[in-house]
């Protein structure tokens, strides 16, 4: 009976395929050509990192140039990610080991440093039983580039602490890949509909653009938490994401980058021709003004003379995310959120 | 005997069969009727609703209503139940199940409002509401109300403190007297849903006699902990689930367990079960004749149901934002915010899923099934 169940189940998920269901062949498309390439990046992004901190570590002299590089590599692969890690990647708490961000309490750098003071040298078994805080690329980045550390003379404290961070992270994008892949797992169930996770593939397809819209909300918050907007006005310049790396305006491009490869995809589906082209403007406007930004967004908050260029550049992502999350949603018959969002 | 991921996933491609055949194959209901579920639903516009319908997809009715509702009780006897506005709502619906009619608008009383659940006793002319009182906002106030039975009509007729703050669901124990709720510990005040007290919570478990008096009241380790849904067990077990408001990457129990004459106490879920609940647990349901509880955890999209007695798992499983779960024969049925409902028989280890021909998404939190 059960052979004989899963037959038909088989049979069936390959006639609807036939039948040229426009949004099954955008969900599948999205899964196999954006989604999981994406993850596989990242995960070959972790792979060398963990190169290059052995390569860093083990001689003496070497700059931190190349490590640099692997490292802003790694971080925007994840800022690439953040906006289609449906699935996986969004559950079991997982993405707080990826970033701990934001860190109103500077927990980082207290959890890193009294976390190496009670274990010289400090192993991979004793990293993995730590808090998150420790476990990622925002530990990572202190180490590297925040002017309190000594790099190049403290590697015998530092570098067990940067091999095992590189280390958890190239683990975890491998397991997070490993349920993409295997039988089953999330890249079938947005393939084979219904499945166990999906009834249908508008299911699936609702699951990637709530992660999508969700990730330009993120955007928002990464832009307007330094601006001071929720902080009464008051500039937050340690507050923005990748302060110490200089790295958040390439960050945020990255995961627009990311956003607008769902939209690229979607766009066929929507029948409306004017909100194609206000959408398709919406995400060149953000990506026009993030390029312009002369400084780092912790320089630039801090500046008054550009406080209306970012206001401006809030207020388009702003109307990004609106015009996604009303009129997209509603063209497409997509349901953004109900109890998920606004419990009791 | 709990099952393996790997185990699972098989028995998801069984389920996929299943529902591909499309019908209502796995369990036919009882003396050949369906089911009648009861919920707050909400329609693409907005507008809010109480609803009915039978499992088998069956529309009984969908009634306009002005707030939106949370939970519903059904009288024990009479074809009414009272859809209970969502907190702060100053408004519940009376409604006739024959044919959706609304049959009294509940006004809170001055300086209070509802919390989302009420019971009625199991004789029929009391029902008991968890309400907020605004003038010492987060003291929590178990409304009574005497239903006319002649006119349908319920009336205010006075209230007792729940021996907390902020109260949310209510159940009866077995002895259909005293009642069991969930003190969230959460102060809000007047028409607010914006908590004013996260830093020094108060939740506790309570259970006291319907007249007010105060049998036990036990709280958890974590005061952060929001002690908020419930359901009991036809010998007395309680399980409750609770709402974490501390930060999102701690790990703390989420459900807990009070067996009879036994102190409340964290119910045993590995630290990766929790994590798969991103701090937020929905609905409770436990299904007496087969010792299970299942829970929804909307926010981490993740269903579970497990082995009352023993703690195993016999689901663990991603549903896009379930919402309302109750005890229907052989398993539980479950509500989506986003997606389509379901039947979950689990009178085996190899649990088994079907899909609802009900209408997906908006469904609120909480079903009433009967």
């Amino acid at each position: 009976m059960r052979a004989l169940i899963v037959l038909v189940s088989v049979s069936l998920s390959m006639l609807l395929t036939a039948c040229s269901n426009p949004r099954q062949e955008v969900t599948v498309q999205l899964a196999n050509e954006v989604l999981l390439p994406a993850h596989q990046q990242w995960r070959d992004s972790n792979a060398a990192l963990v190169d290059a901190v052995e390569t860093y570590c083990a001689a003496p002299q070497a700059s931190a140039d190349d490590l640099e590089t692997a490292f802003y590599q790694a971080q925007s692969r994840w800022s690439h990610l953040q906006p289609l890690m449906v699935g996986p990647l969004s559950e079991g708490n997982r993405s707080w080991q990826v970033q701990f961000w934001p860190d109103k309490r500077n927990m980082v750098v207290r959890q890193t440093e009294s976390l190496l003071d009670e274990a010289d040298p400090l192993t991979r078994a004793q990293l993995e039983k730590a808090s998150v805080v420790v476990q990622g690329l925002t530990a990572f980045e202190y180490v590297l580039f925040d002017e309190s550390v000594a790099l190049a003379d403290s590697r015998g404290r530092y570098c067990p602490l940067l091999t095992g961070i590189a280390g958890h992270q190239l683990a975890l994008s491998e397991s997070v890949l490993a349920l993409w892949n295997e039988p089953g797992g999330m890249l079938a169930q947005l393939r084979d509909f219904p499945n166990e996770r999906y009834a249908t593939a508008d299911e699936g397809l609702a699951a990637i653009l709530r992660t999508q819209i969700t990730g330009v909300d993120v955007l928002k918050k990464k832009l307007g938490t330094p601006m001071g907007r929720l902080n009464q006005g008051v500039v937050q310049p340690y507050q923005a994401e990748a302060w110490r790396s200089r790295q958040s305006i390439e960050n945020l491009q990255a995961s627009l980058q990311g956003a607008q490869a769902v939209w690229e995809r979607v766009r066929s589906l929507v029948s409306d021709a004017a909100l194609v082209k206000d959408i398709d403007q919406a995400y060149a406007a953000v990506a026009n003004q993030l390029a312009a930004l002369p400084a780092p967004l912790m320089v630039l908050v801090q500046e008054p003379a550009h406080r209306e260029t970012l206001a401006t550049l809030y207020a388009a992502l702003d109307n990004l995310e609106n015009r996604q999350q009303t009129e997209l949603a509603r063209n497409l018959n997509i349901q953004i959120g109900f109890n998920a969002n606004d419990g009791d | 005997m709990s099952l393996t991921r790997r185990k699972l996933l098989g028995a998801g491609a069984a389920m996929a069969g299943v529902a591909a055949l499309g019908g209502w194959a796995l369990w036919t209901g009882t003396a050949g009727e369906s089911p009648l579920l009861l919920s707050a639903r909400n329609d693409d516009a907005g507008q809010h609703y109480a609803v009915g319908y039978y499992l088998n997809g069956k529309r009984a009715f969908a009634t306009p209503v002005a707030e939106r509702c949370h939970a519903v009780a059904r009288h024990p006897f009479l074809p009414v139940a009272l859809y209970v506005g969502r907190r702060p709502a100053r408004e519940s619906y009376l409604i006739d199940l024959r044919d959706g009619r609304l049959l009294q608008t509940l006004h809170s009383q001055p300086d209070r409002h509802f919390y989302g659940h009420a019971v009625f006793h199991a004789r029929g002319e009391w029902l008991y509401t968890t309400e907020n009182d605004t003038r010492e906002p987060g003291r929590g106030v178990l409304g009574r109300y005497r239903l006319d039975q002649a006119s349908l009509r319920l009336t205010h007729d006075g209230e007792a403190a729940t021996h907390g703050v902020g109260p949310h669901e209510l159940a009866w124990m077995p002895d259909g007297e005293s009642l069991v709720i969930g003190n969230g510990g959460i102060r809000t005040e007047g028409g607010s849903r914006e908590e004013m007290n996260l830093d020094a919570m108060a939740p506790s478990l309570v259970i006291m006699s319907r007249h007010g008096e105060l049998i036990s009241k036990e709280t958890l380790a974590d005061a952060q902990s929001s002690i908020r849904h419930l359901d009991v067990a036809a010998d007395g077990t309680v399980i409750t689930g609770q709402q974490y408001h501390g930060p999102a990457y701690n790990s703390v129990p989420l459900l807990a367990i009070k067996r009879p004459g036994e102190a409340y106490q964290p119910f045993p879920v590995s630290r990766a079960q929790l994590a798969m609940m991103d701090q937020y647990t929905a609905s409770i349901a436990i299904h007496s004749e087969q010792r299970q509880v299942a829970m929804t955890a909307p926010r981490g999209n993740r269903f579970f149901i497990w082995d009352l007695d023993s703690g195993d798992t016999l689901l663990d499983t991603p549903m896009s934002d379930c919402a309302g779960v109750g005890a229907v024969p052989g398993g539980f049925a479950v509500t989506s915010g986003q997606g389509k409902c379901r039947y979950y028989d689990s009178r085996t280890a190899e649990v088994q899923s079907q899909w609802l021909e009900l209408p997906g998404g908006w469904w609120d939190n909480h079903l009433w099934l009967s």
